[in-house]
């Protein structure tokens, strides 16, 4: 696990780098590549965690955080656009390692979608979500996660490309021929909730990241739970 | 023959001094319907869970288990999982799935069943338990006794051999609790099936079971039929408390002299007392109808939704100020929104609440307190101390430091203040919440069913400190339990809830005796009986006139 | 029990939503996205009197009004001006391409309705399940915890409240921090409970080897029939794209609008595949209709 961690590391960041800077290079084909490579980069971790045998208890505690992360826009009813389901998805993967991060995730897309309806939306939150899980994880045990300011960097980053991943369904289900003026048109009339999601992650992370992180950790230590 | 065995077992806990069991030798026989009791940390919980290695606790293990002859070790993992079945304390928790089909054969898919051997022995299982009405249900939606009776389904269909209980009725309202013990005992004599239950509810368990084993400090200190085991407890400190009450009756008048003569139920009591003769003399009632009213509901109706029936319909109400007020009623009466909407969670869609008076319209946080049902859900901060200290802040209360180190040291529980509340037994935890509320000083206190899933000791305690804060401070207490027993103990009045609507409202004692099923087992057993009725063991040991020897 | 196109196995379910919103992807042709919208709308109507499609109408609606006038403003590509706007020019193929854009969108979120009506949790987890057993006992566990801790939710709140803690008063900040303190709450009190529900699974077996699955659903035969149906309207339709039919063209010369020759068969494939909801429920409908008639 120690020496293969730096490797996913560059991974995920060439494959975000490739997705982001694709169409830099070519307009052509850009929508069926970057589709194989979300999905090369996506179908691995699902499988892989397919097969892996997990113990009754890690599995409990990877649903319980997923569903939370579901049902957290609840007490938060009453203000528009905030909801930190992506805050309880990073301080899962920060505890818990990037795995778990990835699932916690998925699933959070998965189940939330499964009580609100599905859409051509739902393979693109899955994506975002677990991506961001899985990130988090990988960065979990690095300087950047261990101080309050580089989460909130990250929270702040993880935002807007959140944002970003989702017009994704729009522009590639939708817009058949690449045409940069109505990517941005369509990103930039999305800025507003883009930039509402980053602010809230980097309130939630800054206000509450050190006590999840202790409560998490407090569990992880007391049951002996996802020890590698 | 002999199906489970312990040939001396002693089990230590990681990081602990003592034994949590020590040198313990049972030999459960097929057919057994086997209690396991004794007091809090009496290791009873310990010795149930290593009856079942998969969920034993971690810790150093001696001696050895067998199941059929054989040693735990040498069995197949999946006969271990067959054949020990086990129920646990809280149903909600125990549910994995999400409908009750996919909950009733997730042990099966576990080993491997095939589609058609679950769907023949869930239809087998459905006719027999008569879950056909949820079978379609999703989980969330059943009661917590059609929860058990899920769980309970769900193992059965595995074909065990002996059924492990964990305190299984604790989190049931009692007549739920009822039913369930109901089925174990038609699972015991209609099946053969094995039971070993550890419980604090006695009541009904002690005519049912052959045998009943007691621990003490992780010792077996009896194991022996549930008469015998009666006599030899009649002057026990702590267990005294568990026994049912027509023992404790027999038992207060002649302590110890017949023991193939005590009674264990309602009936075996009624024929015991129809010999006897006391005379009786009328008790002095101490009354409080001269306290003044505190909090006044005149035709409050609520709803949750509109369209929806009505909870609460034209409810009145009085609380007079220093009273313990208990709610009873049956499930789904309305009792919880009741309290919720004095404590002004939700707000009355017509009539009026008055405090002293005046009408509330929101109330000062400072003056009514609210000690939950679950009393986890109290702390936001990690430990006590912490959660009164940030309590203290948010009220802007002057002296604070005093007030909690007085509370602190009249309950008992300094030595915890700087403890994780979860790492809090159920008694101490319910302390610690009790402080939290009574900080601000407040005239009222709303409780919200406090004896579930507590020992008769811990509940003990709990009456006579609230008993205590009624009778020397003058806080008035409104209480909603199921709670029978623990009601006529402790509660000043008491109200019915009917249909939303309150029915009757008189002193405990008063409204206990009109009763005839709504009421105490002590009512039960004497009224219309050759004695004089009373409801409580001590109204009866204050108004007959034959008094215990001990 | 459910007859009609829902009481159909998930596996044909899931590939005739593969095929019709290919089909709606590949079809960039007015009269076929419209042909199918409308069959889409029916299906709706019929499957649950067009309950699910009412809430989400106004969503629909605003993002199909909008692509359809904002492409022309932002496409300029196309031989004929029709007029100007801000001095940028508006272009007739443009026009064109956004009625396209807005029918495929409107269509596959309407297609979207239909799907989370027809594909219930209990059968999108057993099409999980045929390819990701663990992640489909994830979904089931999470699944069943949602409902557990709403209701654990209130609860807390209900406490909270008293003390004085409110997500319902108060200005924003001190509302989204309380509302964080209720989550705090939960994922300190649920995660200590979730040890319990992983022990009741361990007593019941799990993780002892290989699980088996219960099988709700299984091949019938007009499963197969309708599975052969959908392959080969599906291959049809592939065809006819390929051959370049019910593709307006926009570029270089303007295709005219109306249809001719072979593509009225292609629109009828179209149609037919799409409109399979409509035929299996209508004769189920009709059925209905005979009996209480005869009775």
């Amino acid at each position: 696990m120690a020496r293969s961690k730096p490797i996913l590391i560059v991974v995920a960041f060439l494959i975000s780098v490739i997705l982001v800077g694709f169409p830099l290079f070519n307009t052509e084909h850009f929508m069926v590549l970057s589709l194989l490579i979300m999905v090369a980069s996506f179908l691995p971790f699902m499988i892989h965690y397919s097969k892996k045998k997990v113990r009754s208890r890690e599995l409990v505690v990877v649903a319980i955080l997923a569903a939370i992360a579901a049902v957290s826009r609840v007490p938060f009813a009453s203000i528009p656009s905030v909801q930190p389901t992506t805050f309880v998805i990073i301080m899962a993967a920060i505890v818990l390692g990037p795995q778990s991060g990835f699932v916690v995730g998925t699933l959070a897309a998965i189940v939330s979608n499964l009580f609100l309806g599905h859409g051509p939306w739902t393979p693109w939150q899955m994506y975002a979500w677990g991506m961001i899980g899985l990130t988090a994880g990988l960065l979990g045990n690095t300087r950047m996660m261990h101080s309050k300011f580089g989460r909130c960097v990250y929270g702040f980053l993880v935002g807007i490309a959140f944002g970003w991943i989702m017009n994704l369904w729009f522009v590639f289900g939708v817009i058949e021929e690449f045409n940069w003026t109505e990517v941005i048109l369509y990103y930039s009339s999305s800025l507003y909730f883009d930039l509402t999601h980053a602010i809230c992650n980097v309130l939630f992370l800054w206000v509450f990241s050190n006590s999840w992180i202790r409560i998490i950790e407090r569990f992880k230590v007391k049951y002996g739970l996802f020890e590698t | 023959m002999e199906i489970l065995s312990t040939q001396q077992v002693s089990f230590t806990y990681p990081n602990a001094t003592t034994r949590a069991i020590q040198d313990i030798n049972i030999q459960v026989q097929q057919g057994d319907f086997v209690v396991l009791c004794g007091p809090s940390g009496s290791g009873k919980s310990t010795l149930l869970r290593l009856f079942k290695p998969e969920i034993a606790p971690h810790g150093s293990l001696e001696g050895s288990l067998s199941f059929q002859g054989k040693t735990m070790d040498d069995l197949e993992p999946s006969m271990k999982a067959k054949e020990l079945g086990m129920v646990f304390q809280d149903p909600e928790n125990q549910i994995a799935m999400d409908n009750v089909m996919e909950e009733l054969i997730f042990g099966m898919e576990n080993l491997g069943f095939t589609t058609e051997q679950m769907r023949k022995k869930v239809a087998e299982m459905v006719n027999f338990f008569g879950l056909n009405h949820l079978l379609d249900k999703k989980t969330d939606e059943l009661s917590g006794g059609e929860k058990q009776l899920v769980n309970l389904a769900a193992i059965l269909l595995l074909d065990p051999k002996v059924l492990l209980l964990d305190e299984p009725t604790a989190q049931l309202d009692p007549i739920a609790a009822k039913d369930f013990i109901y089925m174990l005992q038609r699972l015991n004599e209609e099946f053969g099936i094995t039971v070993i239950i550890v419980e604090h509810r006695l009541e009904e368990l002690f005519t049912i079971a052959n045998r009943v084993i007691m621990l003490e400090k992780g010792v077996k200190r009896f194991d022996t039929t549930p008469r015998e085991l009666v006599s030899k407890l009649a002057n026990h400190q702590t267990m005294r408390g568990y026994l049912p009450s027509a023992a404790l009756l027999y038992l207060s008048f002649y302590p110890g002299l017949y023991p193939e003569e005590i009674p264990l139920n309602v009936k075996e009591a009624r024929n015991w007392l129809k010999a006897q003769n006391f005379d009786s003399e009328e008790a002095v009632l101490v009354d409080n109808l001269n306290n003044q009213p505190i909090l006044e509901l005149t035709e409050v109706d609520f709803r949750y939704e509109k369209g929806k029936p009505p909870v609460l319909y034209n409810l009145d109400l009085t609380i007079r100020g220093g009273e313990w007020h208990a709610i009873v009623g049956a499930n789904g009466t309305g009792k919880s929104t009741l309290l919720k909407m004095i404590g002004g969670i939700v707000k009355q869609q017509h009539g009026v609440i008055r405090y002293n008076g005046k009408k509330v319209k929101k109330w000062d946080r400072k003056s009514l307190s609210y000690l939950p049902q679950n009393p986890k859900l109290f702390f936001i901060q990690d430990t006590i101390k912490k959660e009164y200290d940030h309590i203290a802040l948010q009220h802007g209360l002057e002296n604070a430091e005093d007030r909690i180190q007085e509370l602190l040291c009249k309950f008992n529980i300094k030595h915890l203040q700087d403890r994780h509340p979860y790492d809090l037994s159920g008694g101490e935890l319910q302390k610690a919440v009790l402080i939290g509320t009574l900080l601000t000083e407040p005239t009222i206190l709303l409780i919200d069913e406090p004896t579930k899933g507590l020992d008769p000791e811990s509940k003990r305690a709990l009456g006579e400190v609230i008993s205590g804060l009624v009778k020397e401070e003058g806080l008035t207490v409104i209480m909603v339990t199921h709670d029978i027993e623990f009601t006529s103990n402790y509660a000043t009045r008491c109200s019915m809830l009917f249909q939303g609507e309150i029915t009757v409202t008189e002193n405990t004692r008063d409204f206990f005796h009109e009763n005839t099923y709504y009421t105490t087992v002590i009512n039960r057993i004497t009224r219309n009986n050759r004695v004089h009725p009373v409801v409580t063991l001590e109204e009866a040991k204050r108004t007959w006139l034959v008094q215990s020897q001990s | 029990m459910v007859r009609g196109f829902r009481s159909f196995h998930p596996i044909i379910l899931l590939l005739y939503y593969i095929l019709a919103i290919a089909g709606l992807m590949l079809y960039q042709q007015p009269l076929f996205l419209t042909g199918g919208f409308l069959a889409i709308l029916l299906a709706n109507l019929i499957l649950d009197g067009g309950k699910e499609l009412r809430k989400w109408r106004f969503m629909i609606m605003i993002m199909g009004v909008l692509t359809m006038i904002l492409t022309p403003i932002f496409n300029h590509k196309g031989n004929h001006i029709l007029f100007y706007l801000f001095e940028n020019p508006v272009m007739h193929e443009a026009i064109w391409q956004g009625l396209i854009i807005s029918l495929t969108l409107v269509s596959i979120l309407c297609l979207f309705i239909s799907f989370n009506i027809v594909i219930t949790p209990d059968k999108f987890i057993f099409l999980f399940s045929k390819f990701f057993p663990q992640w489909a006992l994830l979904i089931m566990l999470t699944m069943r915890f949602v409902p557990l801790l709403r209701k654990r939710l209130n609860e807390i709140s209900d406490v909270q409240c008293v003390k004085g803690l409110s997500v319902k008063s108060g200005s924003i900040k001190s509302r989204a921090k309380n509302g964080m303190f209720l989550l705090q709450i939960l994922l300190t009190w649920s995660l200590e409970e979730s040890i319990q529900t992983a022990d009741s699974m361990t007593a019941r077996g799990y993780g002892l080897g290989n699980r088996s699955k219960y099988q709700p659903f299984y091949m019938k035969r007009k499963d197969w029939i309708t599975l052969v149906f959908l392959l080969m309207s599906g291959s049809l339709v592939l065809l006819g794209w390929w051959l370049g039919d019910g593709v307006m063209a926009l570029l270089p010369i303007l295709e005219p609008f109306w249809l001719y020759g072979r593509e009225w068969f292609y629109l009828f494939v179209f149609i037919l595949l799409i409109g399979l909801p409509i035929w299996l429920e209508g004769k189920e409908l009709i059925k209905w209709k005979y009996y209480r008639h005869n009775k």
